[in-house]
Order: structure tokens, then C-alpha cells, then sequence
């Protein structure tokens, strides 16, 4: 059986969103891992019944498997759970309104589980984040600097980055890498030519927009929620 | 023009004033300081008064910051709980040592310096604890000094002085899954970049016993490692008289590399 991942973010309450993609991956062969990379919630609307039902699927829902995004951080930051720090950013930035926006949003009982969710996930050589591996805020895009994907690879020590932060679908590939390395100390001088295997960071969208991600042939498919999918296929075969 | 870069003093007055005199000797007044002027050593406010003296530019080292703000390292800088027992022993004691003064002094040290291409840091220009190793992955190491704007990177902490060279680099890129005509290939090269860790003056942990900081060539850009020898005794026999745990002194007297090295020398401690 075909491997697949699912990779959705920026729901943001969005549960009609979430009922679409429940509803397609119903419909894509092979053996779905679905994944939520955070942004679950958000200060748009009640988010309360999509964590519902994140945290109690349907009977016939794929189990989502979830970590925290930038907008749990802001709740955890307000609700206490991060000591004395608060959402200043968030406050700075958007205004006092869309903080209170943010807490009505967001039932109290619910912020435990929030609590409890996982910066990042890494399965296979894989790492499954919101931001990166180096601040949940960052955003990783086709115009970030190839330097700094590579170090954001090597802090998880994996091949593959999937990031929602920046909300675009891209997938990039580092094909190659070499830098020449020269080390003097008081023992002497230590040349060292160091390469990098191919690698890639992978941005999975937002909202509506979530990717498929093949593990066997290491294949993406930027995927619409509700569109009629055979129009794109590319190298999945019929969904 | 010639100018002299030191780290990691931790309290080490014989050894300051040693390398401080090998500094002179070479008729350079150019001097900068990457921080730990205190901690493990016997003499917090000597070190702090003898920098301010002579008005050398000073970056906050871990110490520096932990010493006014709190412990914010978790245990995962230290290989044992021993070794954390020590650690947090020596803490609480310069912080009962130090005057007023020189605290508001530590407080208000910036995190770097910055002179024309050379960028001055204690740990990484990300955190005061993150450890520049020298065998760091090259393209992170690359990525420190890049993405700090800097040509020449100068930091310390890791108590073990090197150069290194990262020349000749570049990377392939590739735009998978797109429409046609967005699908690019490209490759970047990268710029040539160097990092100069200082060492330690006070805490040498290269395997030897002697004091070590770094000369810098601003017009060559050559970088040279000194050694200076100080009273190691003096400063061993200071570390007993002043309660501290005698472990102090017996490492310095010997020179030992790896004692009380964090297991785990390439963590940042997010805590």
C-alpha cells in the first residue's frame, strides 16, 4: 500500500475547511498520515468546534495528528503557560482587540491540550514543523536564503522540512552543497571539504490549500480542498 | 594595524594581567573582550575593575549574563550533577562577591560589537551559550557569520582557540512540483567567511595550562594564536582561600581539555 501524508495548517476554526479535506482524502488511495502543523486556531472566528473535533474525530475521520503553530503560541503566551511572557508581539503588532479576539476565540478548556502539543514532528528523515526549527514564527519561503534552509535542516538533523509558517506551497530542493573547510589550533591546520547530500524544504500551504506528500517516491502534490483533483494530478496516478 | 581579542577571563587575575602585559609588549592598544569576566575564578570584581580601567570594549558573556539575570541554563551544560552542583555553587558565590557597581557593569554590556567587517560575540551571534565548535557542521558555521553580516566572526566560550576558513562553497537549488516555466535551477555561490574563536584567559581548555587569546591583522587579516604563561599558582591557592570547590583549581593546574565539558557541547539551551 501506497505511503501518503497529509499536510494541512492555518485552519484557524476553519472546521467546514477541515470536513473538505477529511471528505478528499477519503477519496485518495493509499495509506493517509494526516498532519496538522499548526495554526488550528486564530481570532477570526469560534474555533472551539474544530478543536472538537481535532481532539475527538468522527468515527470515520483520519486521526489528525497535531503540533502548535504560531497562534497556539500566542494563546499559551497570554492564557500564562509561558511564565511571566505574554503575547507582545502579537499585541504590538495587531492591536489589544485582536488579542481579546484571540482568547474569546478559544475556549479555557481546551488550552491544556493546546498545551500539550508538540513543536514538531520527525518521522523517516522528514521534520515536520509550523515555522522552523529555529523560531515557530520564522518563515521559510523560495526566497530564503539557501544558507540558512540548510542550517534550519541541520538543527533537526533531517532531509526533509515541511513548514507551514509562510502559508505557500513550494518545494525546493538543494541538489548540492560543498564548502571547503580549514581548521588552524595549537595541534596545527585540519583541511576538510564537506558536502551535503540532496535535500529539501517543502512550504504545504494554508487553509484551503494542503499538500500531499508521497513517502515512497518523495513526490508532492499541491492539493485545493474540493477541487476536482484529476485536473492535477502529477505522478500520482488516478485519485 | 594589529588588535588583540579576548574571552572567557572568568576571574582570573594573574592570567588577565599576564595576558594584558603580552599585549602591551606588542604595542597594541586595539583590544576586545568577548565576555565571562567572571565565574569558576577567585577574583570577580579585580577582572570586572582592571577591564573598566583600561576601557576595553566588552561583550556580555554567559556568566556575565546569568550572574544578573539567573540561572537560564538548564542542566544540559554540564556532564554530571556533581559538575552542576559545582557550577551553581560558583554562581551563587560571585554573585554574593560582586559590588553593585560592577553587576549594573555586566548588566549593561551589549551581546556584540561591531567594527566594520568584524562582528564581536561571546557564544554565536545567536546566543550567548551556543557553542562554535570547531568542527561545527560547515554550512551552519557558514551560516553564522553570513547571516550576522559579518566577514570575520570572533567568538569565544568554547575556552579552545581556533581559525577557521570556509572558502569555496556553493549550493544547487532546485524548484520541484511548479508550472513549467517556474521550474529553476540555480546555483549560489557562497562567500568566503571566517570564524576566530579567542580561547580562554582564564579557563584555558585546550590541553594546556597557558592563557591564550587571538591577534588580529586588520590590514593582512592574518590572525595569530598567542599562549601566555601566568602564576597559575597564584591563582590556584586564591580559588582554595576563597572557599571555591578545590576541583577549580586542580583543573587549571593541570590543563585538562575535556573536564566538566558539557556532554553535549553543540545544545543551545532554549530555557
Amino acid at each position: 500500500m501506497i505511503e501518503r501524508w497529509a499536510l494541512v495548517s492555518g485552519l484557524k476554526g476553519d472546521l467546514d475547511t477541515y470536513e473538505l479535506i477529511q471528505k478528499d482524502l477519503k477519496k485518495t488511495p493509499g495509506n493517509i498520515t494526516l498532519f496538522v502543523l499548526g495554526d488550528m486556531i486564530g481570532p477570526e472566528k469560534n474555533c472551539n468546534r474544530l478543536l472538537h473535533r481535532l481532539i475527538n474525530p468522527n468515527s470515520n475521520d483520519l486521526q489528525p495528528w497535531c503540533i502548535y503553530g504560531w497562534w497556539e503560541e500566542q494563546i499559551l503566551l497570554e492564557s500564562g503557560y509561558r511564565g511571566d511572557q505574554r503575547a507582545e508581539a502579537l499585541r504590538i503588532n495587531k492591536g489589544e482587540e485582536v488579542v481579546k479576539s484571540l482568547t474569546n476565540a478559544v475556549d479555557k478548556s481546551f488550552l491544556n491540550w493546546i498545551a500539550a502539543l508538540q513543536f514538531g514532528f520527525v518521522e523517516l528523515d522528514c521534520g515536520l514543523i509550523h515555522g522552523s526549527s529555529k523560531d515557530i514564527g520564522e518563515n521559510l519561503t523560495l526566497d530564503t536564503p539557501p544558507l540558512t534552509l540548510l542550517d534550519r535542516l541541520a538543527r533537526l538533523q533531517v532531509n526533509r522540512l515541511f513548514t507551514a509558517r509562510s502559508k505557500e506551497q513550494f518545494h525546493l530542493e538543494l541538489t548540492e552543497g560543498t564548502v571547503n573547510s580549514e581548521v588552524e589550533d595549537l595541534n596545527g591546520n585540519f583541511k576538510k571539504e564537506q558536502k551535503v547530500p540532496q535535500k529539501a524544504v517543502i512550504g504545504i500551504g494554508a487553509g484551503k490549500n494542503y499538500t500531499l506528500y508521497d513517502v515512497g517516491t518523495d513526490n508532492t502534490q499541491f492539493v485545493q480542498a474540493g477541487y476536482k483533483s484529476e485536473k492535477r494530478i502529477k505522478g500520482f496516478g488516478m485519485l | 594595524m594589529n588588535q588583540a581579542v579576548i574571552s572567557c577571563l572568568h576571574a582570573n587575575l594573574p592570567a588577565v594581567e599576564a595576558v594584558l602585559k603580552d599585549i602591551e609588549l606588542q604595542g597594541i592598544t586595539n583590544i576586545t573582550c568577548l565576555g565571562d569576566l567572571v565565574g569558576y575564578g577567585p577574583q570577580p570584581n579585580e577582572v570586572i575593575e582592571l577591564i573598566r580601567d583600561k576601557k576595553i570594549p566588552t561583550c556580555q558573556g554567559c556568566w556575565d549574563e546569568d550572574v544578573v539575570d539567573g540561572l537560564d541554563a538548564c542542566d544540559c551544560s554540564y556532564p554530571s550533577q556533581l559538575a552542576e552542583k559545582r557550577g551553581h555553587f560558583a554562581h551563587q558565590w560571585t554573585t554574593d562577591q560582586l559590588t553593585k557597581d560592577n553587576k549594573d557593569y555586566l548588566a549593561n554590556l551589549p551581546y556584540s560589537i561591531r567594527k566594520d567587517k568584524c562582528l564581536f560575540v561571546h557564544g554565536s551571534p545567536n546566543s550567548q551559550h551556543e557553542y562554535l565548535l570547531p568542527d561545527m557542521d560547515a554550512f551552519a558555521a557558514l551560516e553564522r557569520v553570513e547571516n550576522a553580516r559579518a566577514e570575520i566572526l570572533f567568538c569565544g566560550h568554547t575556552h579552545q582557540p581556533y581559525i577557521r576558513e570556509l572558502a569555496d562553497g556553493s549550493i544547487a537549488v532546485k524548484i520541484k512540483n511548479a508550472a513549467p516555466k517556474d521550474i529553476q535551477e540555480k546555483e549560489i555561490q557562497l562567500p568566503m567567511r571566517r570564524i576566530v574563536n579567542a580561547g580562554s584567559v582564564g579557563e584555558p581548555r585546550h590541553g594546556g595550562t597557558k592563557a591564550t587569546y587571538v591577534v588580529h591583522n586588520e590590514v593582512t587579516n592574518e590572525v595569530k594564536i598567542r599562549e601566555v604563561e601566568y602564576d597559575l599558582e597564584l591563582t590556584c591557592k586564591a580559588i582554595i582561600d576563597a572557599g571555591l570547590p578545590p576541583i577549580f583549581a586542580w583543573r587549571l593546574k593541570n590543563g585538562f581539555e575535556f573536564a566538566e565539558q558539557a556532554e553535549d557541547a553543540s545544545h543551545v539551551c532554549e530555557r
